[in-house]
């Protein structure tokens, strides 16, 4: 399962990453604005369609993981107990839209262009890197959840089996996971301050976004799609 | 009786081979040791032999048995893992618990655990850091509790990466201790090390891993005393070896105390006073 | 002098006893070599992390006395800024050091030049110098993710070494490594940093680093024990009875030599034979 940033050369890869960000925001509010279940269906067509073309494919196989569960939570709130069906769906929709579009936005988007990226909007370089660190942070908590896991498992640990187990499982490991998440983002600033980021330099892009006119034309239109989106919800 | 094999394992992580049939097979007490340079597959073959990771190729034995659709916890009343770095490993709160984690996950009971537990951590010399959280302990330390959470599993194979990286000589000497007390009592011991001038204290057998290939199995004189065979194998003669070597030790030793009595011997034929 | 320790006393947060106690030395200066060894806890790595203006500024805990590195005061936030890549640290734990921003070896040693800002063209001669000097030009195109423990180790150094420190302050820079390459880097790529740097390592292992050393420190629970050349000190009963010193000079003294024992193989064999 992969979750995080894979390199590739897709329009999202190349595109400015705060318009790839703004992408993600709109898709976000807008599966909650659009009237289901179509809207929301059609978003997460588009959003599907977007990972095919951006050429990763695997994150949707990811989604579906993850995204799952809650059809399932769905299916039974509203399908079964309420005999709501469409909302069922509406609401299904809704869910997968943004954790596909958060995959392919943590897929597409280079943590160092993005830091460049807020650098280059006079946003200090300390706080731009822990904004990139923040989204970085779900795939390194996996790893080391990974890691943890793989090791209690060579002492015995269970983790197979009923979902009920598999929870009890995590829940004694969620603490000490955290726990080692913050120690780690203390070790990161020990790294950050051993690779010159005191320097009052601004830092030199390695590669340098470019914040071209279909950037910003896409922002403005995805804002004012969404607006439009609002308006709609709001008057019918 | 075959403690653990690998038949012709083959593996690769998707880009490229990282082990090219490999066969190595232990008996019940004995040592060994895996030499080999960054990156030529110790590691990946440690994984293997605990089923974290399943062959490509060829088989994985412990026992009489194939790893073959087990998983890590069907093999951890058998096998003992040390990670190369502790701090993969270490979540309880308490280093007694850690240590009695594995035992507890066998269904043992507490008190049981606890002296499992606490017999491990005393032949680590390490009892008296048992309410201490394992992150308030040095480096050090820690990878000392990591053995004895593996210890405490009464494995019948036992398997260190790195045991001695990052000790001090007095700590790496309790390691090599505890190596030789476990094959003593019949466990099967596998550490895979870089560290030549350890492996040469505790360990006869030496397998050598190059490339993702076996390229030596032999007793650890034939390899440290052999100077254009440890420099075609990739391997720096230790120290006490290259002492003993260069000025022709009687009985050709290779371990610091052998080297040492040795030397002692030709200075001073009378003996020392 | 690079590094200035007066009167230093350094506790850990919540720690009653001192990782430093009264501290009082000059080192580093460029061209040199020390060697700071000492018992596991003696206060090695603390020193250097507390020359590195890391300790108490990101570690916590409390500073008494005074510090200089480079001329600045590395506890100020002026004195952090003005010493970023001019002191070059590299922590024990390489893994804790990745950027988290870098997909390939390439980006990684990369990075730090990038942070001070320097011109592509020069961040791309010192990329380019650093992956000759430690020999890990085969690397570049890897993902660090992706490199085992003694690889990473030498990425690390490369991108530290990389920002082209005036000091470099080593902890255990070599244990990851096998034999055949940390002897390359005592023997070669040490010898060219300090060309360009003072250099400090501290280390439990002397065997290869007495090669290199003209000075050794030896620290014992937070205080200097000893302090000077590295023939007397390391040759000495107490260091090598104690297991502070090298293999050889423990033969040596097991087979009855007279102090001050011989520090490497090759000084052993020379009193031997003669």
């Amino acid at each position: 399962m992969i979750i995080g940033y894979q390199p590739g050369t897709g329009p999202l890869h190349r595109a400015h990453p705060l318009t790839t960000l703004t992408i993600a925001g709109t898709v976000a509010a807008l599966a909650f604005v659009l009237p289901g279940p179509v809207g929301p269906a059609v978003l997460v067509l588009a959003v599907v369609l977007t990972a095919v073309f951006e050429k990763v494919p695997r994150i949707l196989r990811v989604a579906l993981i993850i995204a799952a569960p809650f059809w399932v939570f769905a299916a039974l709130l509203h399908g079964v107990i309420a005999q709501d069906p469409t909302r069922a769906v509406t609401l299904s929709a809704r869910i997968t839209a943004m954790i596909v579009v958060f995959l392919v936005v943590l897929a597409s988007v280079h943590p160092a262009r993005l830091v460049d990226a807020l650098v280059a909007r006079r946003i200090p370089f300390e706080l731009a890197y822990l904004l990139s660190a923040t989204l970085q942070a779900v795939p390194r908590l996996r790893a080391r959840a990974r890691e943890i896991i793989a090791a209690q498992r060579c002492r015995g640990l269970r983790v197979r089996g009923p979902f009920a187990r598999r929870i009890g499982v995590v829940i004694p490991l969620a603490l000490p996971l955290i726990l080692g998440a913050l120690a780690e983002v203390d070790e990161r600033a020990i790294a950050l301050e051993a690779r010159g980021a005191a320097s009052p330099s601004r830092r030199t892009p390695l590669n340098p976004p470019v914040d071209s006119t279909v950037d910003r034309l896409t922002r403005w239109s995805l804002g004012v799609a969404l607006v439009v989106a609002l308006a709609i919800r709001v008057l019918a | 009786m075959t403690a653990f094999r690998l038949s012709g394992v083959s593996f690769s992580y998707g880009k490229g081979p990282v082990l090219k049939n490999v066969s190595l097979e232990a008996a019940a007490g004995e040592m060994v040791a895996l030499l080999g340079p960054n990156g030529a597959g110790k590691t990946t073959l440690t994984r293997l032999l605990v089923a974290l990771l399943h062959p490509d190729a060829g088989t994985v034995s412990i026992g009489s048995e194939t790893t073959d659709g087990k998983s890590p916890e069907d093999l951890a009343d058998r096998v003992g893992y040390v990670f190369q770095h502790p701090d993969q490993q270490l979540f309880a709160r308490t280093v007694l618990e850690e240590v009695a984690f594995g035992p507890r996950q066998r269904g043992v009971g507490a008190t049981e655990a606890h002296d499992l537990a606490m017999d491990a951590l005393v032949h680590l010399g390490m009892h008296t850091a048992r309410e201490s959280h394992p992150y308030d302990i040095p480096l050090a330390q820690r990878k000392l509790v990591t053995i004895a959470a593996a210890v405490a599993q009464r494995p019948r194979v036992l398997v260190l990466d790195e045991p001695a990286q990052g000790l001090d000589r007095e700590t790496t000497d309790r390691v090599s201790a505890l190596i030789r007390e476990m094959a003593g009592e019949g466990v099967a011991v596998l550490a895979v090390s870089h560290d030549l001038a350890f492996v040469a204290e505790t360990f006869d057998r030496v397998l050598v891993l190059t490339n993702g290939e076996v390229v030596a199995d032999d007793c650890a004189r034939n390899l440290i005393m052999n100077p254009v065979r440890a420099t075609d194998l990739g391997l720096r003669q230790p120290d006490a070896a290259r002492i003993s070597s260069a000025l022709d030790l009687p009985g050709a030793p290779f371990r610091m105390h052998d080297v040492s009595q040795a030397l002692a011997g030709r200075l001073h034929p009378g003996g020392l006073q | 002098m690079s590094v200035e320790f007066t009167a230093v006393t350094f506790r850990y947060p919540g720690s009653a006893d001192p990782a430093l106690s009264n501290v009082s030395i000059a080192l580093g200066e460029r061209g040199s070599i020390t060697v700071l060894t000492g018992a596991l806890g003696a206060g090695c790595s603390t020193l250097l992390l507390v020359a590195a203006g890391l300790a108490p500024h990101v570690t916590g805990g409390d500073l008494q006395g005074a510090v200089r590195t480079l001329g600045e005061n590395g506890t100020t936030k002026d004195g952090r800024a003005s010493l970023a890549g001019r002191v070059g640290t590299l922590l024990a734990t390489p893994w804790t050091q990745l950027s988290g921003m870098s997909f390939t070896v390439w980006e990684e040693i990369a990075f730090g030049p990038a942070n001070l800002g320097w011109t592509r063209d020069r961040i791309d001669g010192a990329v380019d110098r650093a992956l000759a000097t430690f020999d890990i030009a085969r690397l570049a195109e890897r993902d660090p993710q992706t490199l085992s423990g003694g690889e990473l180790q030498l990425v690390m150094f490369a991108a530290v070494a990389a920002m082209e420190p005036v000091l470099l302050l080593l902890d255990e820079p070599v244990q990851e490594l096998d034999p055949r390459r940390s002897d390359q880097v005592y023997a070669e790529v040490l010898p060219t940093l300090a060309e360009q740097a003072g250099i400090v390592i501290a280390t439990t292992n002397v065997d290869r680093a007495v090669d290199v050393a003209d000075r050794v420190l030896v620290l014992d629970n937070g205080r200097i024990l000893a302090d000077g050349d590295p023939a007397p000190i390391l040759g000495g009963s107490t260091m090598v009875a104690g297991g502070r010193s090298t293999t050889a000079a423990r033969i040596a003294r097991d087979a009855g030599f007279s102090e001050p024992y011989p520090l490497t193989v090759d000084a052993l064999i020379q009193r031997v034979v003669s």
